[in-house]
């Protein structure tokens, strides 16, 4: 595998959405190729970042009241 | 796997009702579906922009898919057959009055790589640790609606290429593409951002 074919594969490695037999493919280049395991390391941190920021909101408890209320009354 | 299947005008009538049959469909309703009230909320959140429209957006979710609930087949993926019934909801009424279907082709978004900007002054990407949540989300609001939604699904709601593709009613291949572009884009965002505030100096280009 080259550098072009490993990044086509980035996030789907990163999303793990791969074969294994592919994966392994990856997980050999950029354990020797340091440019391509720079920029997964990079991109992973990005997406650990992303989904740490987005998590906190939830529906309301008066969201919850007024749907279970309306259940109800089905 | 069968496709979600959203309430549709065309479909059987429910079975007759008794209280003991509404006592049960009320209770599974409560275990199968209402345990996704939160991330239905959180997509709605990112869909509309507005806490009060995401809220009357996911109780007529809850509701149609309350009527619809004899419908759902038991077992499969609860939270994608309800995020379908909640995307239709949003396109066929809210959109319409909340924001106007993007004229952008997204496909000719460049795809921006942050990381060659950035190889040299941060290459572990320690400045995104400054970036608070509201900025992100921010971010993610000021994306086209394609990119949003598929972002959402994925970072924010962790599902798999396969279900956001199901959930989407595009091709997977589709949804890789759009979470390619869409990540870039909300990075070049979010670097843009963390360059004005002073958090990296970045290319001056």
């Amino acid at each position: 595998m080259n550098c072009r074919e490993c990044k086509d594969h980035l996030y789907e490695y990163l999303d793990r959405e791969l074969t294994p037999a592919v994966a392994e493919e990856i997980r050999q280049h950029i354990a020797e190729c340091p440019p391509c395991g720079e920029s997964f390391d990079f991109e992973k941190v990005f997406l650990t970042f992303v989904r740490a920021r987005c998590r906190a909101h939830g529906a309301s408890p008066e969201l919850r009241r007024r749907i279970l209320d309306e259940l109800l009354d089905e | 796997m069968t496709p979600p299947v959203p309430p549709s005008s065309s479909s059987p009538p429910p079975p007759p009702a008794s209280p003991a049959a509404d006592a049960e469909k009320r209770a599974s309703f409560e275990r199968e579906a209402l345990i996704h009230l939160d991330s239905l909320y959180r997509v709605a959140l990112r869909l509309t922009a507005n806490p009060a429209e995401a809220d009357d957006l996911v109780q007529e979710t809850m509701l149609k898919a309350y009527r619809a609930w004899h419908q759902f087949e038991r077992g499969t993926n609860a939270k994608g057959w309800l995020l379908t019934i909640l995307r239709h909801a949003f396109i066929n009424e809210y959109r319409r009055r909340t924001r106007h279907p993007e004229t952008v082709d997204i496909d000719a978004i460049e795809p921006f790589s942050v990381f060659e900007e950035v190889q040299d002054e941060d290459p572990q990407g320690t400045f995104f640790d400054r970036i608070v949540d509201d900025e992100v989300l921010r971010a993610i609001d000021t994306l086209p609606e394609q990119f949003r939604e598929t972002v959402v699904l994925s970072d924010v709601e962790g599902m798999s290429y396969e279900e956001i593709a199901r959930v989407l009613e595009v091709p997977v291949g589709t949804v890789k593409s759009r979470l390619f572009r869409a990540r870039r884009l909300l990075q070049k965002k979010l670097y843009e951002y963390a360059v004005g505030m002073g958090y990296i100096k970045g290319n001056a280009t």
